[in-house]
């Protein structure tokens, strides 16, 4: 079990070391070296396992493209019944209004906190779609060429990666509805549908942009150097 | 972009030559500090959970929550999987970090040899992009201006104790950054 281990292992090493010379002079690669991918030690590939940390170390995670697109793929999928259904049903006296996302940004507009509705149009809205749009667009231009410069394509990444998480506003809004407006028999607030698909839509984006390995970026544009 | 990492003095940042982007800070007396403010985020985490977080009044009714109320209310709705993504992003997650990184740091200022180092430093390297208090607070701030009209809401101590929590816990964050915890966990192997 162990030697048929090992043995995969040094091929795949081997297939590795004769790619070296398509890393661009200036990357560790070329140098036989990669950057570990949970604590960014910079080791020899050879060592097959991070020195520091004992993860596997890779050039280029593997399958990193394929994973990250069907994550994204999975959200844009989970992203649509999450603005078809009701996020939140609210029952004022026996009168039950469900609100869907949009119908929610809607209503913060017509009552003029124009702060509020930004701030859930901006969340829910605007960081999913825009987050789902770069990583497809990502995956793209690591096989595409682009205008942008590494520079760029990695800022775009960074800040994307960062944002992910935030989007989680509104499931949390809703949470606290539910918990806090409890009045009996006058006022209810009860989860809709709509909350479980987009607390999936965040969490497979956040996955999505973990699973894309940065690295991609500097391999594709040494290429059109 | 491989370069050699210069030394680096007290408070000083390095950027990457490349695409400037932001590497990593060496504070001063990290390890002091950062076991300070990890131990206020601990005691403020314990005091927001055992006050009332908000009270909400109206039509002679009230009602007051604590910070789990949250989520309990949700597995009596029957929304196990929110209820367990708030209990999981809000709590355990946050308290998980704090725990790990004191275990590390103050074994490290004490000089006890640290049990498994490294578990613990993958465990924060892979959890750490889930903890979502300060997501939370912003949350309980867009819900309080949806339902302040209708009603009088009272801040529970719990409130404000929540939030020094999360300013703490983003100050230890800030500190322990990925460079600096692999650091101590090399120290702690050694």
């Amino acid at each position: 079990m162990q030697d048929t281990n090992i043995s995969e292992q040094s091929t795949h090493d081997s297939s590795l070391n004769e790619k070296n010379s398509e890393y661009s002079h200036y990357t560790a690669a070329h140098q036989n070296l990669a950057s570990c991918r949970t604590c960014h030690l910079v080791s020899n590939i050879d060592l097959v396992y991070c020195p520091r940390c004992e993860d596997r170390l890779y050039f280029r995670n593997p399958y990193s493209l394929q994973r990250t697109l069907a994550l994204v793929v999975t959200a844009i999928l989970f992203y649509i019944p999450a603005n078809i259904f009701p996020i939140m049903t609210t029952t004022m006296l026996s009168d039950a209004s469900p609100s869907t996302i949009l119908s929610g940004v809607i209503l913060f507009i017509e009552h003029g906190s124009y702060f509020v509705a930004f701030v859930i149009f901006t969340a829910s809205i605007l960081i999913p779609i825009t987050k789902m749009m770069v990583l497809l667009w990502l995956c793209i231009t690591t096989y595409r060429h682009t205008k942008l410069s590494q520079k760029d394509l990695s800022r775009i990444y960074q800040i994307t990666e960062f944002i992910g998480k935030w989007s989680m506003i509104d499931i949390f809004v809703v949470a606290i509805l539910v918990a806090l407006v409890h009045i009996t028999g006058i006022m209810v607030i009860e989860p809709g549908m709509a909350s479980r698909a987009f607390a999936v839509v965040v969490i497979l984006t956040m996955l999505a942009a973990q699973q894309f390995d940065i690295r991609l970026i500097w391999d594709k544009q040494n290429k059109h150097d | 972009m491989l370069i050699k990492v210069p030394e680096l003095s007290e408070n000083q940042s390095l950027y990457c030559p490349g695409c400037h982007s932001h590497q990593f800070t060496l504070y001063k007396n990290a390890l002091v500090h950062c076991v300070a403010y990890s131990l206020c985020a601990l005691i403020l985490f314990a005091l927001a959970n055992s006050f009332p977080f908000l009270t909400f009044e109206a039509q002679g009714q009230s009602r007051v929550i604590t910070v789990a109320q949250a989520a309990n209310d949700l597995i009596e709705q029957e929304f196990f999987f929110l209820a367990s993504l708030v209990y999981a992003f809000v709590l355990i997650l946050p308290l998980l970090y704090l725990v790990c990184l004191l275990s590390l740091t103050m074994s490290l200022l004490a000089g006890i040899k640290v049990h498994s180092p490294i578990l613990i430093g993958r465990t924060i390297s892979f959890f750490y992009p889930w903890i979502m208090a300060e997501v939370f607070i912003v949350g309980v701030l867009v819900a309080l201006i949806k339902v302040i009209s209708m009603a009088d809401i009272v801040f529970g101590f719990a409130f404000w104790a929540y939030i020094g929590f999360v300013v703490f816990l983003l100050l230890t964050a800030n500190i322990a950054s990925r460079h600096q915890l692999w650091q101590w966990v090399d120290d702690a192997r050694h």
